[in-house]
């Protein structure tokens, strides 16, 4: 027990003193409390979008899902993909034009692009409104699996105070230069975790392949779609695969991690890296399908992977892999917090209350920001019971809708502010009223964000196509650095046969 | 899109079209057991492995570009 109180007290105790020696190389500026002042390096940047995006979803949510509903959640290899290839083609131009025109926020490039402050604050308030409940199931995920490991010692409500504590503590003195950091210990302990969580209860039952030998004898509905249940089947494969990889991917912590690169030639390597990242699921397969061997009938499947690490892993062991479960929530957790500062900061203090704030007090703001939302996400986590995934797709279903008008930013200078705004609002409605009204639940079996997508891409497509964009400076100005991108990576593209560019040069600011 | 980028996103779209098109409805069974696993598993490792291995070539040749 007092092994297992070691664990989780150097747990808390190293990051923290990671982050704040990190963040002795911060400058009290918002761009570099932000976005590292556009310097981050290509460890920190793997690390900090990989643990980033795995989140207690992946940790806890993927053994569970195994355990319930069979082979579904396999669809994950494929959407690690799907994010690498996105952060490559997507965020690569995100990034481009970020260094060019200075953004820090999803609402500055989409705010910018179309010139229009009403899209300005719609996506300013889609991007809080759906990430405060994912940020919510880091917390009652990291949070339990603190008390699991510490043996009950340290309550559910005692766990979640100290997981934000240690995360404002760091994140407020360093930005997102301190978070990278931690994420690097954060992201090498999940991956570890997952894996090793893996194959050591799946030892119990003669490893993988008796495995899998003695599943299909004795629950065989579990190898196949559309699982145990028979709800799982095609549709939410891949509904699963489009709204985790498009969500996650339009989170607005990702989009903090697309802007504060330091190189272009980072983005070309991502793919790959995230990709191999994927393998780790191999470990909650054999953790889930373990479960469904060794302890059927499990009330909370959430809590499968906790209930057999106590059960047949060594203490210390059980206490170790369950940190790294916790490193998954909380590597998640201090980047939407940051992320969420951020937008109230700059999208609504900055713009809003106070133009001519200095960067000292826009840091300030930015630091009681993070303490603020926080404390919202605590109440949540003590107040508002769910599954983490279901809790979480239906997060991700929200903030997957900002893919449309920013595919249409960065390759299409038809498209026009009023199809951004109204495809964003029929993509969310739609959402929000498949989530909500069971009457219109998952209609063909395909979840509400795919629905919400095509709602959303098609009054895009049509209304861009029926309306006419009048402000041709600001269109030339961005079609003028579209071309720039082309000619810096892509050549090939270009009929003017130019040379390409050296640098990204900061042109004219979007604030 | 030089031809080298035509096969390259060709390969990763075949890829993404094997796992999470329909046709995977056809990998959808256990038997027979592929090096020890059902499968629907070894489909998903299969074409998981063929798209990671396309990200490396990608990053290799600068993503079919000429630069």
């Amino acid at each position: 027990m007092t092994a297992s109180i070691l664990i989780i007290a150097a747990f808390m105790i190293i990051p923290m003193i990671v982050g704040l020696v990190s963040a002795k190389q911060s400058v009290a500026t918002s761009e570099d409390f932000f976005v590292q002042g556009r310097g981050m390096g290509s460890v920190a940047v793997f690390f900090t979008v990989a643990a980033t995006w795995w989140s207690a979803f992946a940790f806890l949510g993927s053994n569970a899902t195994f355990y319930t509903n069979g082979p579904v959640y396999l669809t994950a290899l494929a959407w690690n993909l799907l994010f690498g290839l996105m952060y490559y083609w997507v965020g690569k131009r995100v990034w481009f034009l970020g260094k060019r025109f200075n953004y820090l926020t999803p609402s500055d490039l989409l705010g910018d692009f179309y010139n229009s402050e009403a899209l300005r604050i719609v996506v300013a308030a889609i991007a809080l409104v759906f990430t405060i409940p994912y940020l919510q199931i880091q917390l009652t995920g990291g949070a339990y699996l603190i008390e699991v490991a510490s043996g009950g010692v340290i309550k559910f409500w005692l766990a979640a105070l100290l997981f934000y504590f240690v995360i404002i503590v760091y994140v407020w003195v360093g930005g997102i230069r301190a978070i990278a950091w931690t994420d690097v210990i954060y992201g090498a302990l999940l991956f570890f975790g997952m894996m090793y969580a893996g194959y050591y209860i799946s030892s119990q039952v003669g490893g993988p392949g008796a495995l899998f030998a003695q599943l299909q004898a004795s629950s065989p509905a579990h190898l196949t779609l559309p699982g145990p249940n028979g709800s799982m089947g095609y549709p939410m494969w891949f509904s699963l695969f489009l709204i985790t990889a498009v969500g996650a991917f339009m989170g607005p912590q990702i989009w903090l991690r697309m802007y504060s690169v330091k190189s272009g030639r980072l983005f070309n390597l991502m793919p790959f890296l995230l990709g191999v990242a994927a393998f780790a699921y191999v470990g909650s397969i054999l953790s889930g399908y373990t479960g469904v061997l060794l302890e059927p009938g499990v009330a909370n499947p959430d809590q499968i992977l906790p209930i057999m690490l106590m059960k047949y892993a060594p203490f210390v062991l059980a206490s170790l892999i369950l940190a790294a479960g916790a490193s998954a929530a909380m590597s998640t957790a201090n980047s939407q917090i940051h992320a969420v500062s951020t937008i109230v900061t700059m999208d609504i203090y900055q713009r809003y209350i106070d133009r001519n704030a200095s960067q000292a007090r826009i840091v300030s703001v930015g630091r009681w920001s993070l303490v603020l939302f926080s404390l919202i996400a605590y109440v949540m986590a003590l107040t508002v019971p769910g599954v983490l995934v279901t809790i979480g797709i239906a997060a991700l279903a929200g903030t997957a809708q900002l893919i449309v008008p920013t595919v249409g930013a960065i390759t299409w200078r038809r498209a026009h502010p009023m199809a951004a705004i109204w495809g964003l609002l029929a993509g969310v409605a739609c959402v929000l009223l498949m989530t909500f009204v069971p009457a219109f639940r998952a209609p063909l079996g395909y979840h509400a964000g795919v629905w919400g997508l095509l709602l959303n891409s098609a009054v895009f497509v049509v209304l861009s196509l029926c309306l006419q964009r009048h402000d041709r400076q600001v269109v030339e100005r961005f079609a003028e650095a579209r071309d720039d991108y082309d000619a810096e990576y892509h050549p090939e593209t270009l009929d003017d046969g130019r040379a390409p560019l050296t640098e990204v040069t900061p042109a004219t600011s979007a604030r | 899109f030089t031809p080298l980028k035509l096969a390259l996103y060709a390969g990763i779209l075949l890829g993404f079209v094997m796992l999470e098109s329909p046709l995977v409805m056809l990998a959808n069974m256990a038997d027979p057991f592929v090096l020890g696993m059902p499968f629907l598993f070894f489909w998903n490792l299969l074409w998981w492995s063929v798209i990671t291995l396309l990200f490396l070539v990608g990053y290799w040749c600068n993503w079919g570009s000429r630069s």
